[in-house]
């Protein structure tokens, strides 16, 4: 029998009315990596809820079927039993600390405490695990003030101290920058390989499909498809669930290049084995975007937040209505760049012009006018009963009549496709989706100018596929959109113009072509290729290749 | 309603973390209210949502652990006399709100009235032990000059003192908890109010 | 992170001291004067948390504490000495003000209370870590639910405060004024505070859950990570501490009683 054994398992949540798990029925060997995919609101959590057994003992609710984990019904046995057996990491890095430990070595003994292991054992366990997944030298140090990404490794250090037989990983770097996200993949990587049984609920699909010995499609809590990662991504009816095939994939089959199996490859390396040597490039020119008119002018612009360590320092740029990406790793001053755009940060040198005039002389709740800002947490800012009272809150405040204001605020709302939940509490929306809240409630506003910080965290493929519509639709309105941005894909594909960032400094400014092509002060920003340029690299291609399109019209078959 | 769903409890640790989340929300409604330069204090909030969302039992720890833990860690330690207050301010609001006092706006300042009233009971003898009536505040100290000079008794001086310092401060808490309490989405009342029985499916 | 806490590890013995022989020290120094009932044990347990503080080096802190209590004491030096209804003898006038004795020395009680009260106090909140505190209690047989609430306090509220400015940006960056008259500060006050709420409500749901995973909820034995270094007089003073409670209570319910 497997270890986990799930039987026409049902479940809704209390208080709504769909189900948000419908008949799974699935087993899970030991030893194996099981990917879960799916759009948002799939089920995939609550999947992963059922299995640890907080659906239903934690959220109660209805249920229905059976999960049977190591022999133990998942129904009824508490879940601090079966956390023995089962161990889950999730999101969101703050909150999966305990809070009540100031020292990581605290915080990763922790649960060990509840489960009464001596003392002795607890520190064997504890320094052999933080050693491995390389955070040993943060022992000391209070686990809130590291960064996302050591603070996920903490969270996966302290479920695997109590050594669980199977591991949950739910979504581990959605909410991690591109360096954070790569230290938890190569510690999953390393996992991988020591052969504890793990299941990965992901986003990022190139990930899941290089992993996984099997992979679970989920769609309006069914079971859609379920096999190895080529049967299921080949499939085609993977899109018309919301989830995109890898780029690979999605490339292999443009071309027909089939596996002997006749499914698609769906890692680089699979790709390199059947297309190397068979495809030949032609060249692709970049077709110069004309510069418009000058929204933005930054004149030697030197900001720090403590005196004498400046984060940006002697910077002049200027923006004109080209839609821009601006992109670096955390820290590389982004934020405080948008920031002193919006008026919220004041420059400790130099001065910034919008539209020709000094926007030290405005307030920040003048600006609001000209200039909007979403931030990256949406839980920053809502704070009405009704979706539709949030976004109309910006417009109001700026002076328009409730009617205009409603007009606009419904107009923002159906551009995010959330004009039937203008109704409902923001925050019985999913993170996703609150995120398009905050930004309606922005463009609601009608600004000149609109600054986005990492729109496409916690976005599903859907998501960002709307927020490139999105992009596109403000820009054509003559709205500057500026953006910080994580996801390479998007700034490929979306942006006329692209910054690269790093430690204050301004590395590269052009196209996305000529940003993907200057490939020393990517590795300096720490920055990754997109995934259709890096597979057209693999391959043998001299040019930069943006997206799919660009990719399939420059390549022959030979 | 009867009277064992009104005190009716639970202690899983859902309603564990509760406690220090509304024991933080008071120190920021402290925080907020001085930044803003409101002439008020603000800082039982906190104490008031944890008690309509876990009931008076809930609310009266998250009042009296909010003063013992200020008091004994942050240096305040006068606050540590108040914890009565904060305790049964807890405890009564918790009370009304399981008997329905928190549906709507009217019914919120009854309840306002009622933890006006209890702050009144229970910190005047406080003040009285502790302070020789007076509360620190410069407005109902100078009421309580005035009574005092008038030859008025000192409990009645106090009351007065009292009355003007923590009543008003009281009705704005609770109108903002009622506020407060309106915008939270189900899913998170779900969490507090859903019964404990799970249906079964099939 | 920024901690709420005064604590702070200044390598003195009073830090290595056991928090409940701190606690055990209060109860005392706030117990017993007032069992005895005269200025002049209010006197010695002043001294007593004055000698204390100054060789656990925390008396400059300490006086950071109880300085803004003077202001209040003064108050009731004055309304006391001038209006208190037993007020009788004449001590001094200031012009035509005339201070009086009963009230003055009423005046001197209660404020001899308070400084006593805030200065035994400051010895646990200066040189104690809350968390050890915390620690002590649950391994003393106290619910692991007490201390979790206590611990989690100090890493809340940092968190809190942390969002406190962003969500400012955030509703100022939507035309929300903060300055103003009294009714437009008021009104900026819901923005401001209901996403700290909603948000940190929304956490407590996905903290539980991390502490469910943890085993937190079970109801099984515990067992601890390190031992608290006792400190050698921490027995003995408890005992001592303890007796001399005990014995002021004795001798006044002796003297209740002849």
């Amino acid at each position: 029998m497997a270890y986990i054994e799930i039987k026409n398992l049902k479940y809704r949540y209390p208080k709504t009315k769909d189900l948000a798990l419908n008949g799974i029925s699935l087993s899970i060997e030991k030893g194996s990596f099981t990917g879960i995919i799916g759009k948002n609101g799939s089920g995939k959590s609550t999947l992963a809820s059922a299995i640890i057994g907080l659906v239903p003992q934690f959220y109660k609710g209805a249920y229905g079927g059976s999960v049977i984990v190591g022999g133990q019904d998942a129904a009824t046995t508490p879940v601090s039993e079966l956390s023995k057996s089962v161990g889950l990491v999730f999101q969101n890095p703050f909150n999966q600390l305990s809070g009540a430990k100031d020292r990581v070595y605290d915080e990763v003994c922790f649960g060990m405490q509840n489960f009464s292991i001596p003392p002795e054992e607890m520190r064997k366990r504890a320094d052999s695990t933080l050693e491995r997944l390389g955070i040993y030298e943060y022992r000391d140090r209070n686990p809130f003030d590291l960064s996302g990404g050591q603070m996920q490794r903490v969270a996966i250090a302290s479920i695997l101290v109590l050594q669980p037989d199977v591991l949950i990983l739910d979504e581990p770097t959605s909410q991690l920058d591109p360096a954070g996200s790569e230290e938890v993949f190569s510690v999953v990587e390393d996992l991988r390989k020591s052969g504890i049984t793990i299941i990965m609920i992901e986003q990022k699909i190139d990930k899941i499909a290089s992993y996984s010995d099997s992979i679970i499609l989920l769609d309006k809590g069914e079971v859609v498809a379920s096999g190895t990662p080529s049967e299921v991504l080949s499939s085609t009816m993977l899109e018309s669930h919301g989830v995109k095939a890898p780029a690979v994939t999605r490339i292999a089959k443009a071309l027909s290049f089939r596996k002997p199996d006749s499914s698609y490859p769906v890692t680089v390396s699979e790709a390199k084995e059947l297309m190397d040597g068979r495809l030949s490039f032609k060249e692709v020119q970049s077709t110069p975007s004309p510069k418009g008119n000058e929204v933005f002018r930054l004149e030697n612009i030197s900001f720090g937040y403590t005196p004498g360590h400046d984060v940006i320092s002697d910077l002049n740029l200027s923006f004109d209505n080209r839609p821009t990406a601006i992109i670096g790793q955390n820290g590389a001053g982004k934020t405080t760049l948008a920031k002193l755009m919006k008026g919220l940060l004041k420059p400790g040198k130099g001065r910034i012009l919008f539209k020709g005039k000094d926007t030290a002389e405005a307030t920040v709740a003048s600006l609001a006018f000209s200039i909007g800002y979403v931030f990256q947490n949406p839980d920053d800012q809502i704070f009405k009963p009704k979706v539709i009272d949030e976004v109309m809150f910006g417009p109001l405040n700026i002076g328009m009549n409730q009617k205009t204001a409603r007009e606009k605020a419904m107009a923002a709302l159906e551009m995010v496709r959330l004009g039937d939940k203008a109704e409902r509490n923001p925050y019985d929306l999913d993170l996703h989706e609150r995120k398009m809240v905050a930004l309606s409630s922005v463009i609601a506003m009608a600004p000149d100018a609109i600054i986005l910080d990492e729109p496409t965290i916690a976005q599903d493929d859907e998501g960002k596929a709307m927020i490139r519509e999105i992009i596109g639709k403000l820009s054509e309105q003559g709205m500057l959109v500026v953006s910080i941005l994580h996801d390479m894909d998007l700034v490929a594909d979306s942006f006329e113009r692209v910054i690269v960032m790093a430690g204050g400094k301004v590395l590269e400014d052009g196209n996305a072509r000529e940003v993907f092509a200057a490939s020393e002060s990517l590795e300096k920003a720490g920055l990754e290729l997109p995934h259709i340029t890096a597979l057209g690299k693999a391959l043998g291609a001299e040019s930069i290749l943006l997206d799919e399109n660009e990719f399939l019209e420059s390549v022959v078959r030979v | 309603m009867n009277g064992k769903s009104i005190f009716r409890t639970k202690f899983d640790v859902a309603s564990i973390v509760l406690i220090p989340a509304c024991i933080g929300i008071n120190y920021i409604g402290k925080l907020f209210a001085s930044a803003l330069k409101l002439p008020l204090w603000l800082d039982s909030i906190g104490t008031c949502l944890g008690a309509c969302l876990g009931g008076p039992i809930i609310g009266g720890i998250c009042g009296a652990a909010n003063n013992l833990i200020y008091g004994l860690t942050t240096g305040d330690s006068i606050t540590l006399i108040y914890a009565l207050t904060s305790l049964f301010i807890g405890f009564f609001v918790g009370i009304m709100a399981r008997a329905g006092f928190m549906k709507s706006f009217p019914k919120s300042i009854i309840t306002a009235l009622v933890a006006g009233a209890v702050a009144i009971v229970i910190s005047t003898p406080l003040n009285i032990i502790f302070w020789g009536g007076q509360t620190g505040n410069v407005w109902g100290d100078a009421a309580f000059a005035a009574a005092q000079a008038a030859s008025l008794p000192l409990w009645f001086s106090s009351l007065i003192d009292e009355i003007i310092v923590d009543v008003p401060d009281k009705i704005i808490t609770l109108i903002l908890t009622f506020i407060i309490l309106k915008a939270l989405p189900e899913k998170l009342t779900a969490l507090y109010d859903a019964s404990d029985e799970v249906e079964r499916l099939d | 992170m920024k901690s709420i806490s005064l604590y702070r590890d200044n390598g003195t013995w009073l830090c290595r001291v056991h928090p409940f022989t701190k606690l055990m020290y209060i109860a005392a120094a706030i117990i017993v004067p007032l069992l005895l009932g005269t200025l002049w044990a209010y006197a010695v347990a002043i001294a007593l948390d004055i000698a204390l503080l100054i060789s656990g080096k925390s008396l400059k802190r300490a006086r950071a504490l109880i300085i803004f209590s003077f202001t209040i004491i003064a108050t009731i030096f004055i309304i006391k000495g001038l209006f208190d209804a037993d007020n009788l003898t004449p001590l001094f006038s200031i012009g035509s003000v005339v201070f009086y004795r009963e009230g003055m020395m009423k005046a001197l009680r209660t404020g001899c209370v308070i400084i006593n009260m805030l200065l035994s106090f400051s010895i646990l909140v200066l040189t104690t870590k809350p968390e050890d505190i915390a620690d002590e209690l649950e391994r003393h047989g106290f619910s692991p639910r007490l201390s979790y609430v206590i611990s989690s306090v100090f890493s809340i509220i940092p968190q809190m405060m942390g969002t406190m400015d962003t969500i400012t940006d955030a509703q100022r960056s939507r035309g929300m004024e903060t300055e103003g008259s009294l009714i437009k500060r008021m009104k900026a006050f819901i923005p401001l505070i209901t996403p700290v709420v909603t948000s940190s409500l929304i956490n407590t749901r996905e903290r539980a859950i991390a502490l469910e995973v943890r085993g937190f909820g079970g109801k099984g034995k515990r067992s601890y990570l390190k031992e608290w270094e006792k400190h050698r007089g921490d027995k003995p003073m408890t005992i001592i501490l303890a007796l001399i409670i005990v014995s002021a209570a004795v001798w006044r319910v002796a003297t209740w009683l002849i």
